[in-house]
């Protein structure tokens, strides 16, 4: 509620724009070392380089995208203030940029020590991030499936970093844990609980909203976060216990619930009035289309689990949901978000006397929509070189690369124009 | 029943249709369409802040006490998003379609983010608040934006 009451409690800029701005960066570390490292990246998903530019992508470009959202959205859509938003933003974006680097160093020179640092760091963030949160939300009543979505999305956070924390240690330490079982799971609570209901969440307000389609009808609204999770608890329930037969049910339905939900969007899209297909717009497409794929893929590895062995085929897995997937949507967001926030700050800093340049004019569709193809571009490659590692793997990290560090030229060149439009309007108001 | 919630947020997507509609037009090259549809949209849009600002906020600030809360903060809104219609129409009066759409872009997402505000948490609150006039009120309103 404070939220509504004055503006200056909204977050100020720079805390969503040191995520945003450092995101790109961490992308472009993992497509570089996929270059350096070559075919042997693509042996297997358990190399070290491997799980290296996982997590710099999942921690060092999702993670940090997803908290300096909510940081910003949390006031808006459920009237949840962050007490001082821009402490917080500093915290937990110093914790989770060196968290990602720690892990991946961890990783890639299979030193314990940067391990249990790495899983210590990430697990106190996670910890000051949902503290935060969680105090703001307190009092906060469900009265939409994006509110309660967020809530139970945190728990989901709560479940990845737990589960990736103990691995982490358990890796540095020598425990005996069932590290194969407990990885997928740790997956399936990142990309599922976690990212899945926290983009459902958001899906239900910004896609009827944005692209003015119908609204997501409201009853399986409401299920899917809470089905999502509950099935993650059955799964990691049927970890404890071994069986692993109920695992591949849980797999299976969690796929099933994630294409509902994908197909359902791409129906609403097809309503959408809007009359131009911007780079969020495509971006979304493309996500939808790749994140499909990649849960007929899960579906049919728990119903044949031979599938699971052909060459590259849960790297390919892995490779349409984060990047096809995740990262298309969020880059989607991105491109609507930072403009429009650069415009709102322009606009209040104007104090309605200069006025504010619009969103087009602090970052073109055009620079968008050609990212994009790079992105897409990458995403095709790193496909190539999950079959045919020895021709594809460089080219495709060099690609991944390439088009990250392109989404960060464009979001640094919208920052750049803001800067200087501040500049001109507090020289303008001077004048007066 | 109707609640203030419904009834205000009804005429939100009302608006949204209207904005749908200039976008088609002006998609389809047909400037002189788009101006009538924007302008159709830009009456609707302004009678519904006359509405809130001239009855539905006052009655709520009078009930509540909270005159520079949350109404304050929607009135600021509403200046915004009318600098944007105006700089929108004259965008389309000079014929100048990229302008527009970066006006139309920005327009859309300051509107929906206020509309979200608005439907989400200060609607309920007068639905809460107003339980006894809302009845009368839901006419009075009914009534100004049908004359507009």
């Amino acid at each position: 509620m404070q939220a509504l009451l004055s503006f200056e409690n909204a977050p100020p800029f720079a805390a969503p724009l040191r995520f945003f701005l450092t995101a790109p960066l961490f992308a472009v570390l993992a497509g570089l070392l996929v270059a350096v490292e070559g075919p042997a990246v693509f042996a297997s998903r358990w190399m070290p380089a491997a799980l290296a530019a996982t997590h710099l992508v999942t921690i060092g470009f999702m993670l940090q995208i997803m908290l300096g959202a909510l940081i910003q959205i949390l006031p808006v859509v459920a009237g949840a203030n962050l007490g001082r938003p821009l402490l917080v933003a500093r915290i937990v974006h110093a914790g989770l940029s060196g968290g990602a680097l720690l892990l991946a160093g961890g990783f890639l020179f299979g030193r314990p020590l940067l391990l249990s640092a790495a899983a210590l760091l990430l697990a106190l963030t996670a910890l000051i991030f949902l503290g935060t949160t969680l105090r703001a939300l307190i009092g906060v009543p469900s009265t939409s499936p994006t509110i309660r979505g967020l809530k139970l999305a945190l728990l989901g956070l709560a479940g990845v970093v737990g589960l990736g924390a103990l691995m982490a240690l358990g890796l540095a330490h020598g425990w005996a844990l069932p590290l194969a079982a407990l990885t997928d799971l740790h997956a399936g609570w990142g990309l599922g609980a976690w990212a899945g209901v926290l983009l459902a969440a958001l899906a239900y307000v910004v896609v009827p909203m944005f692209q003015l389609t119908p609204g997501y009808p409201a009853r399986p609204s409401w299920w899917f976060p809470v089905a999502m999770l509950a099935l993650l608890l059955l799964w990691s329930a049927a970890v404890l216990a071994d069986w692993p037969v109920l695992v591949r049910l849980v797999q299976w339905l969690a796929a099933l619930a994630g294409i509902v939900f994908a197909g359902l969007t791409l129906r609403l899209q097809g309503q959408r009035r809007r009359a131009r297909p911007d780079a969020t717009y495509a971006y979304w497409q493309f996500g939808l289309i790749a994140s499909i794929l990649a849960l007929f893929m899960l579906s049919t590895a728990t119903v044949w689990p031979a599938a699971a062995d052909l060459a590259g085929w849960t790297l390919s897995f892995g490779i349409l949901m984060i990047a096809g997937g995740f990262m298309s949507f969020m880059i989607g967001m991105l491109y609507k978000i930072v403009p429009f926030l650069a415009w709102m700050h322009l606009q209040n800093s104007g104090q309605a006397r200069v006025p504010a340049p619009n969103m087009n004019r602090i970052l073109a569709d055009l620079a968008m929509q050609r990212q994009m193809k790079a992105h897409a571009a990458a995403c095709g490659l790193l496909l190539l070189g999950a079959v045919w590692p020895d021709w594809f793997a460089r080219p495709a990290g060099l690609a991944f690369a390439f088009a990250s560090g392109w989404l960060g030229w464009n979001l640094l060149g919208a920052v750049r124009r803001y800067r200087w439009h501040a500049a001109d309007i507090a020289a303008k108001l001077a004048a007066r | 029943m109707t609640t203030i919630r419904t009834f205000m947020t009804d005429d939100h997507r009302h608006c949204d249709d209207l904005f749908a509609e200039a976008e088609q037009a002006i998609a389809k090259q047909n400037l002189p369409a788009a101006q009538a549809a924007f302008a159709h949209f830009r009456n609707a849009v302004l009678a519904h802040f006359a509405c809130e600002e001239k009855t539905l906020f006052p009655t709520f600030e009078a009930k509540t006490g909270m005159r520079m809360g949350p109404t304050q903060v929607m009135r600021m809104e509403h200046e915004q998003m009318r600098a944007l219609l105006a700089d929108a129409v004259d965008a389309l009066a000079r014929g100048n379609s990229d302008d527009y759409l970066g006006l139309a872009d920005t327009l859309l997402i300051m509107m929906q983010q206020h509309n979200m505000k608005e439907e989400n948490i200060l609607y309920p609150m007068c639905d809460q608040h107003l339980a006894a006039e809302t009845p009368e009120l839901l006419a009075h309103l009914e009534s100004e934006l049908t004359e507009a």
